[in-house]
């Protein structure tokens, strides 16, 4: 049976089950926020020698109304609107049988990482994601094609989650998900991901077989004020219409939380196949052995103090290296990293209210051919609210 | 030079012009009996978000802050236990109760409400009221 036919399947189920529920039992929660970001590139001269980046203001808006129908049955939706329109962040149905398990169906971001959580910007103090989940902030993002998961990456499928507390200081949670997966176009050198999230071929799997994946995590609690916790993600699939070509996405990740200190560390790495038939469109020759596939390493570790109610400070070290043939356009080497060093404050004004600011500093391996730099430096300041 | 100057002014402007206020309350106004579950609250419910999102949630019925703090509970990674969450609903149920004694405040100006009085401890799960119940308080 096809994802899509299991989705129609499960969506039906849950709405028979809302409606089966008297109507004054709905609960409806609103929540929302937004975040105006303005970045400031002082090393680009003007917008034509630099038009990777989206220096200037940036705004991100979200609406979102969860529904409880019963004590089982519950539906979520959320609405976006950032640099690429309104996208449906979330429509999903919640059919809980128990605490250990859940059923998850419709448009969602599948479970991977541990940052995705607080993808939210009124949910992290910097202006900007770390850089193996960023979604279009970091510069030359033409160039690396963004980051190895580009968040929230919103997907329509299942997802089967639970969690189970053992005793008064321990959290296992857990999740496996089939989801309609990435896109491309026929003999794709890399994921596309504007297509992946475009109503341009329609918001249908392009080959009818899903990515799957899984997550497990483990919390612990430290004492009243601390835990820490120890996650892995793996998904995998094809993203061609030929389901020739693959990509595996494997990931882990830890979050200390130690009073007003938080330190998280994730590390994650995409396997990304591609098609060489055309060997023309390559910048290096290709290799008779192992020489059709890329993989995109991406790694942060970041350090929030809070040192006063208002006004925390964040310093983080991210970046990436990815290793593998490129296009013949191409301005990365074959073996191309990038290093982004943080340091930034998220200032509460008002409650819900916060003023972020931020200096990065960014270390190419490969210059850039407009301007001959590697190094780069930019600067964010936002406003986020949350309600 | 003028997007530098945008930059400082936004920067500026945003931090100088509303002054300052903690994203929590003032635990001063928090009765003493009440001040470790506040701790427990202000732990956990600001973990994957901003303090505010709870407390400007404007829910004043404790049976729905029963049914949200349990669905927080399930949340990945939540760390938030049984005993936790009892902590965190004591301390719900009086910040409920002094919504509402607010609220009523402001419909009769004239009129002095009652003090949200003090829930007493719970320990070990609340189980979840039943949807369509009358609210509690």
């Amino acid at each position: 049976m096809k994802a899509s036919a299991v989705i129609a399947l499960a969506a039906l189920i849950a709405a028979l089950l809302a409606l089966a529920t008297p109507a004054n039992a709905l609960e409806r929660n609103f929540a929302g926020s937004a975040q105006l970001d303005y970045q400031l590139v002082p090393t680009a001269r003007n917008v034509k020698t630099f038009p990777q980046a989206f220096d200037g203001f940036t705004m991100e808006l979200a609406g979102k109304l969860a529904v409880d129908f019963s004590d089982h049955v519950s539906a979520n939706l959320k609405v976006c609107y950032g640099c690429h329109g309104f996208e449906a962040d979330m429509m999903y149905f919640d059919v809980r049988v128990a605490d250990e398990l859940n059923f998850r169906v419709g448009r969602f971001s599948p479970s991977f990482g541990a940052f995705n959580l607080r993808h939210d910007p009124a949910n992290h103090r910097l202006s900007d994601k770390p850089l193996p989940y960023d979604m279009g902030r970091m510069l030359r993002m033409r160039q690396w094609n963004l980051s190895v998961l580009p968040s929230p990456f919103p997907d329509n499928g299942i997802e089967i989650n639970g969690t189970k507390s053992i005793g008064e200081s321990a959290q296992l949670d857990y999740a496996v998900y089939g989801v309609t997966g990435f896109k491309a176009d026929l003999r794709p050198t890399d994921i596309n991901f504007q297509l992946s999230r475009s109503p341009q071929n329609y918001y249908t799997d392009n080959n009818g077989r899903p990515t799957v994946g899984a997550r497990v995590a483990l919390t612990y609690k430290l004492g009243d004020a601390s835990d820490v916790t120890a996650g892995m993600s793996g998904m995998g699939g094809t993203y061609d219409p030929e389901n020739h070509e693959t990509y595996f996405i494997g990931g882990a990740d830890l979050a200390l939380r130690l009073d007003k200190t938080n330190i998280r560390i994730e590390y994650l790495a995409r396997r990304t196949s591609f098609d060489v038939s055309d060997r023309a469109v390559f910048k290096y020759n290709v290799a008779g052995e192992r020489g059709n596939f890329s993989v995109k390493h991406g790694a942060y570790a970041e350090i929030e103090q809070g040192l006063t109610p208002e006004l925390d400070l964040v310093a983080r070290v991210d970046g990436m290296a990815r290793l593998g043939n490129v296009e013949a356009g191409s301005e990365l080497s074959r073996n191309a990293s990038v290093v982004r060093y943080t340091l930034g404050t998220a200032y509460a004004i008002e409650r819900g209210l916060r003023v972020k600011l931020s200096t990065e500093l960014w270390q190419f391996s490969d210059r850039d051919l407009a301007s001959g730099r590697k190094l780069e430096l930019t600067m964010h300041a936002a406003l986020a609210g949350s309600f | 030079m003028i997007r530098a100057t945008m930059l400082l002014v936004f920067a500026v402007a945003g931090t100088a012009s509303c002054g300052s206020r903690t994203e929590g309350l003032d635990t001063s106004k928090i009765p003493d009996e009440l001040r470790t579950d506040y701790q427990v609250f202000s732990t956990k419910c600001s973990k994957c978000h901003s303090l505010a999102r709870p407390l400007t949630a404007n829910i004043s019925d404790y049976d729905q802050w029963v049914r949200y703090v349990n669905r927080m509970r399930r949340q990945p990674g939540s760390g938030i236990s049984y005993d936790d969450q009892a902590h965190i609903l004591r301390f719900l149920k009086w910040y409920a109760a002094d919504l509402r004694q607010k609220a009523e405040e402001k419909r009769n100006p004239s009129k002095t409400a009652p003090s949200a009085s003090i829930p007493p401890p719970v320990v070990g799960h609340i189980p979840e009221p039943a949807l369509g119940q009358d609210g509690g308080t």
